[in-house]
């Protein structure tokens, strides 16, 4: 990579439009839900494959081709226990914050009116209905994880 | 006090230290002037009216896209200031970025008045009427001054060179919001592109920028609600027509001058 | 042609990635239900053989509708990230039809799926 590339500032574009840091409360929010999406993207393909495995089942009636599917994830142990946390975590908070922005651009809520700017600006789409949206959205999610979390270690036999 | 800036001389760039004594009310760009004018004469910078209306001096400031000369060194609370040009945007010298695709960008979005009759504002009768709480509608985003530093805080800009951009998103929706405007069917082969305003994901980061308090995110979700309504319902706006005032028959070029107007000044009685 | 009435637009895609999101906010919390304490099972004894197959029998359309919401909304999702990621030209064509070729086949097996349990 030559310099002068490197000074188009297009190269670190996904570190640099993936990084919060120093900016506002929304720029979190966006990071998250590009990355919870991935991960639901990525999990639904295997998810789609997984149960697929019910129906050999179901056409074979054999219910250990379920049960052997089900075997192999357990081999990861603690590990297959915390990738569903962490799926369960990013589909509650993509759909929260998911409904959270289709008020916005759909419905044009949380935004506030067209103001006259006075000084010191502070713009109305990222004041306080939009805050409190996202704390509530925060809020909310965390506690759900957290009980479904609570719910996936009892599986374990931990709790 | 130290300050870091990133150079670029048309084929390398390097981080260069200046030492500096810094005064209570020195904004960045002050201290850019003065390594200009005592150390540096190389140091490259735009700049121009140094009071944040003329949206010339542009850059990053300790990672955050800031008017130089609006931003008080000692408020920034760093031992070490870093100074980069606008992100997004190819550097040309120093802090000195190339701003061409950025205006064509808000020259795509036709930030104009278009009127389905263009007779009515090339041969207009008389003006078209805003009243005050019309005005407010898109006051707002008329502050614009053009100085990028929301299109440098934007995440898909940092992905995405080709998107329109917060910008140029804003200042289309100052006029499709104009009631005079019926320009948003014109309009809609570029915002309704695969780069235009459905590539704003609404991180808000333009709006935590703007030094000038417009807002583009929320101009943005407007223009998509706006977009959706006319895809969805094939709604149009209602636009405001030419005041009807009593009709001025039109004066031909080569008229004869109208003769002075006589004045005559009635003596004031004296009492 | 006014673009108006242009239905290859990018807002035709956003008002189905909208549509589908809604539907799933209702119908993915209907799954999550499925999976949650409220059945009064453990975790384990929800993914029992006899409660899955009861489930994807019982609630067949409910689950039809999760999973083409599901793919569209999500394929096309990474396809919009992917794109405003990569550039070049024919990069963007081969990540189109690679994400069609996807959508194609996880619709063909859920379905299949949902057909013969």
């Amino acid at each position: 990579m030559s310099s002068e590339e490197q000074e188009k500032g297009y190269k670190s574009g996904l570190i640099r439009s993936l990084n919060p840091k120093g900016f506002n409360l929304e720029r979190y929010t966006y990071m998250l839900h590009r990355i919870t999406g991935v991960i639901l993207a990525l999990y639904l393909i295997a998810h789609i494959f997984e149960i697929y495995h019910v129906g050999l089942a179901v056409l074979n009636n054999n219910p250990q081709i379920w049960y052997s599917t089900l075997a192999e994830l357990s081999s990861l142990g603690i590990l297959e226990q915390i990738g569903l946390w962490i799926v369960a975590g990013s589909a509650l908070y993509h759909g929260a914050n998911g409904l959270r922005l289709i008020l916005n651009e759909v419905f044009g809520m949380l935004l506030g009116k067209p103001v006259l700017p006075e000084y010191p600006y502070s713009p109305t789409s990222l004041s306080r209905p939009q805050k409190a949206a996202v704390y509530i959205i925060t809020a909310v999610v965390v506690a759900l994880w957290i009980w479904a979390g609570l719910y996936l270690l009892a599986g374990l036999g931990v709790i | 006090m130290k300050i870091r800036i990133r150079r670029f001389d048309g084929s390398k760039s390097w981080w260069q230290d200046y030492e500096v004594e810094a005064k209570e009310r020195d904004t960045v760009l002050d201290i850019l002037l003065k390594i200009r004018e005592r150390q540096d004469h190389t140091l490259a910078f735009r700049h121009s009216c140094q009071m944040g209306s003329c949206g010339s001096c542009g850059m990053v400031i300790n990672g955050k896209p800031s008017l130089a000369c609006q931003t008080r060194v000692l408020e920034l609370k760093t031992e070490l200031i870093r100074v980069e040009p606008l992100y997004n945007f190819p550097v040309l010298r120093d802090l000195v970025v190339d701003l061409t695709g950025f205006v064509g960008k808000h020259r795509a979005v036709k930030p104009w008045m278009i009127r389905r009759n263009p007779e009515e504002l090339e041969d207009a009768s008389s003006e078209f009427v805003v009243t005050p709480q019309q005005n407010m509608s898109f006051v707002q985003f008329d502050y614009c001054i053009m100085c990028g530093l929301c299109d440098a805080a934007c995440p898909t800009m940092a992905l995405d060179p080709l998107f329109l951009g917060p910008q140029a998103l804003a200042q289309a929706y100052r006029y499709v919001a104009d009631p005079r405007d019926e320009g948003l069917d014109d309009r809609l082969e570029v915002l309704d592109d695969a780069h235009g305003v459905w590539r704003c994901h609404f991180a808000g980061s333009c709006s935590y920028v703007c030094p000038k308090g417009v807002d583009p995110a929320k101009a943005i979700q407007f223009l998509k609600k706006d977009i959706l309504k006319r895809r969805l319902f094939r709604s149009k706006k209602e636009s405001s027509s030419p005041a009807t005032l009593p009709k001025v028959e039109k004066v031909p070029d080569n008229a004869p001058h109208p003769p002075p107007f006589d004045y005559k000044f009635e003596e004031v009685s004296q009492a | 042609m006014p673009s108006q009435y242009s239905l290859l637009k990018e807002s035709w895609v956003m008002i189905l990635m909208y549509t589908l999101a809604l539907i799933m906010i209702f119908v993915l919390t209907f799954h999550l239900l499925l999976v949650s304490p409220l059945t009064g099972k453990s975790f384990d004894e929800t993914l029992s053989y006899s409660f899955v197959v009861h489930n994807l029998t019982y609630y067949r359309i409910v689950f039809g509708l999760l999973l083409y919401a599901a793919v569209i909304h999500g394929m096309n999702g990474l396809r919009i990230i992917l794109l405003e990621w990569i550039h070049p030209k024919r990069a963007q064509w081969a990540i189109n039809l690679v994400i069609i070729a996807l959508i194609a086949v996880l619709l063909a097996i859920g379905t299949y799926t949902l057909i013969v349990v």
